[in-house]
């Protein structure tokens, strides 16, 4: 575990692929929506490493994502992904090094536009986009043979719009899209979330292919502890906009559902302390 | 047949309007009004060169497309960098165009008065080809001429549409057209949509500005009143386009609007032959396109009723 500032784990800061320093976050500065969704974050995540992250509502685990990906950028501290300071780029020059899929089906494709044309957009990715034909047929050929392997039925109707398809194909649609061109860091944010359950299954038995075959730094981020506890190197449990647990190597091969749950209700425990005082207070003194 | 033929060269020429309604409309969902102010821009600029400075009307045409994407670029500017509400930021240009176009024609209206122009290169090409000053077509004789400046008119919109066609199918335009169709995706695959928007809305204009152009050198004037309506002009063409090829794919949305636009013109000829007073005309295309943005869902509602038993 490691939450400190100065000392980064020894061993991980030389190879690390993603390195936070000191990350903070306030939205709607000054209105009674106030939240601080980022603490002062400081991690590390050595490269292929897959990290699950865990968290309640509001515990900033999304927010962490986005701040990866440049959706918003950062009152204080810096981000670094693979040795490059990205604290500055915008999100659509971090995406040369991130791929992503979001929670909605909707957000990661193109739903007008076909299956076909959704790919040579990914094919793209973080590179220049110029004046030549955006499908050739060996690119064809090369994504029905890659689209084969979802085993979905999808190779034949690549010409059909993407729109038509389910949440589930969409969402592996989508993973397939982010790791085309191979990403330094890949984000996944709640991605089964909104499947049903048997579409989750698979996108999720995809994800673990994927990741575990190509060896990709990856963040997940989940609800669901079985998913937790099965997948992944590291699980980072935040709270509150800080990293409240930070579990990995044998402890992590170890952790079972059970567990988890446990330290939920810790979380919940010390929560309900804290609002139990502040009423105390607030009837005694106001 | 005259009347026919002159409704089919303004059709083949407000195509390119609605081509470049098309770009706004379909690909990046916006109404933009911007368009009233670009055609007068395009056909003013052309106008002034022509007339005043004598300048070649192939290159005063390229001007007047320039002015447009310029005009584009910064209602593009406004929607991106200043974020402007999209309708707004048109509606400012367009007023502001007003008074640009007042300044580069120095007037109100400008005649060509003989002066070189598109328009009467063409008319010489038609009749020295055909060596006659009337041909005889289907039993009607029409000047040669006209027929030259229909073809020629159709030739350009074929051009402009198959550029279009080319241009939504390469890497960048197929980037543009997903940044109207899902922003978050195309970001996060590391386009700059703002960027993308400026461009569309700058190819958008260039397009209706290059129309303008060819509208005021086929009827003899630049006129400061010319671009009123003609975002419903276009939009009219758009959606006549979509009815009549059901707009399946890219190609057959492009070719539409072209087919809708002449649709329209030879309509509006017919319908002021058999008497519509033409200061109605703007009431009944505005009109019109209510009736075809409501209609589709109307029906849609009554198909539905009536599938179910």
């Amino acid at each position: 575990m490691s939450a400190s500032a100065e000392a980064a784990p020894a061993g991980a800061a030389a190879d690390a692929m993603v390195r936070v320093r000191g990350a903070r976050k306030t939205f709607n500065v000054g209105t009674p929506e106030e939240v601080r969704p980022m603490q002062g974050i400081d991690l590390d995540i050595p490269a292929g490493q897959f990290v699950i992250v865990l968290g309640g509502n509001g515990s900033g685990k999304s927010t962490l994502l986005n701040g990866l990906a440049g959706t918003f950028r950062l009152d204080e501290g810096t981000i670094e992904i693979d040795g490059r300071d990205v604290t500055r780029w915008p999100e659509h020059r971090r995406a040369a090094l991130v791929g992503r899929v979001f929670q909605n089906p909707f957000s990661g494709t193109a739903p007008m536009m076909t299956i076909a044309e959704n790919f040579s957009l990914a094919a793209k990715r973080g590179r220049s986009r110029g004046l030549g034909w955006a499908l050739s047929s060996s690119f064809r050929d090369e994504l029905r043979d890659r689209v084969r392997g979802l085993r979905m039925g999808l190779e034949d109707r690549i010409d059909t719009a993407i729109g038509a398809l389910s949440g589930g194909q969409r969402q592996a649609l989508t993973l397939l899209m982010a790791t085309w061109i191979e990403p330094r860091l890949l984000l996944l944010d709640e991605h089964t979330a909104a499947l049903d359950p048997k579409s989750a299954d698979q996108v999720i038995a995809l994800t673990d292919e994927i990741v575990s075959s190509r060896r990709l730094t990856t963040l997940m981020v989940t609800h669901a502890m079985q998913q937790a506890v099965n997948l992944g190197d590291r699980i980072l449990m935040m709270h509150r906009g800080n990293v409240l647990h930070d579990v990995s190597g044998p402890t992590k091969r170890r952790l079972r559902v059970d567990d988890l749950l446990a330290r939920f209700e810790d979380v919940r425990r010390r929560e309900l302390l804290d609002e139990g005082a502040a009423a105390l207070l607030a009837r005694a003194y106001v | 047949m005259n009347l026919l033929l002159g409704a089919l060269t303004l059709g083949f020429i407000l195509s390119l309007v609605g081509l470049g309604v098309w770009v706004s409309f379909r690909i990046f969902k916006v109404a933009d009004i911007t368009v009233d102010g670009s055609l007068t821009f395009g056909a003013a600029i052309t106008a002034a060169l022509v007339v005043v400075h004598g300048v070649n009307p192939l290159a005063a045409t390229l001007a007047g497309m320039l002015g447009g994407m310029l005009a584009g670029t910064v209602t593009g500017l406004l929607q991106t960098r200043f974020r402007i509400d999209p309708l707004l930021s048109g509606i400012l240009v367009m007023t502001a165009l007003y008074s640009v176009n007042l300044r580069v024609m120095g007037r109100s209206n400008v005649p060509f008065l003989g002066k070189p122009s598109l328009q009467t290169w063409c008319e010489e090409l038609g009749r020295s080809l055909l060596g006659a000053p009337t041909v005889d077509l289907f039993g009607w004789p029409v000047a040669a001429g006209d027929l030259a400046v229909v073809i020629l008119a159709g030739l350009a919109a074929l051009l402009v549409g198959a550029v279009l066609w080319w241009f939504f199918r390469t890497d960048l335009g197929t980037a543009m057209r997903a940044s109207g169709d899902n922003a978050q995706m195309i970001r996060a695959l590391g386009a700059d949509v703002e960027r993308y928007r400026i461009l569309g809305l700058a190819l958008s204009n260039g397009l209706v500005a290059l129309g303008g152009s060819l509208l005021a050198q086929y009827q003899g004037f630049a006129d400061a009143q010319m671009g009123i309506g003609m975002v419903v002009w276009g939009l009219a063409s758009v959606i006549i386009g979509e009815a009549l090829t059901g707009a399946p794919s890219l190609g057959f949305s492009i070719v539409g609007t072209v087919m809708g636009s002449v649709f329209f013109r030879e309509l509006v000829a017919i319908a002021l032959g058999f008497g519509l007073n033409p200061n109605d005309l703007k009431l009944v295309t505005a009109a019109f396109v209510f009736a075809a943005l409501v209609l589709p869902s109307l029906l849609g509602r009554g198909r539905v009723q009536e599938v179910r038993p």
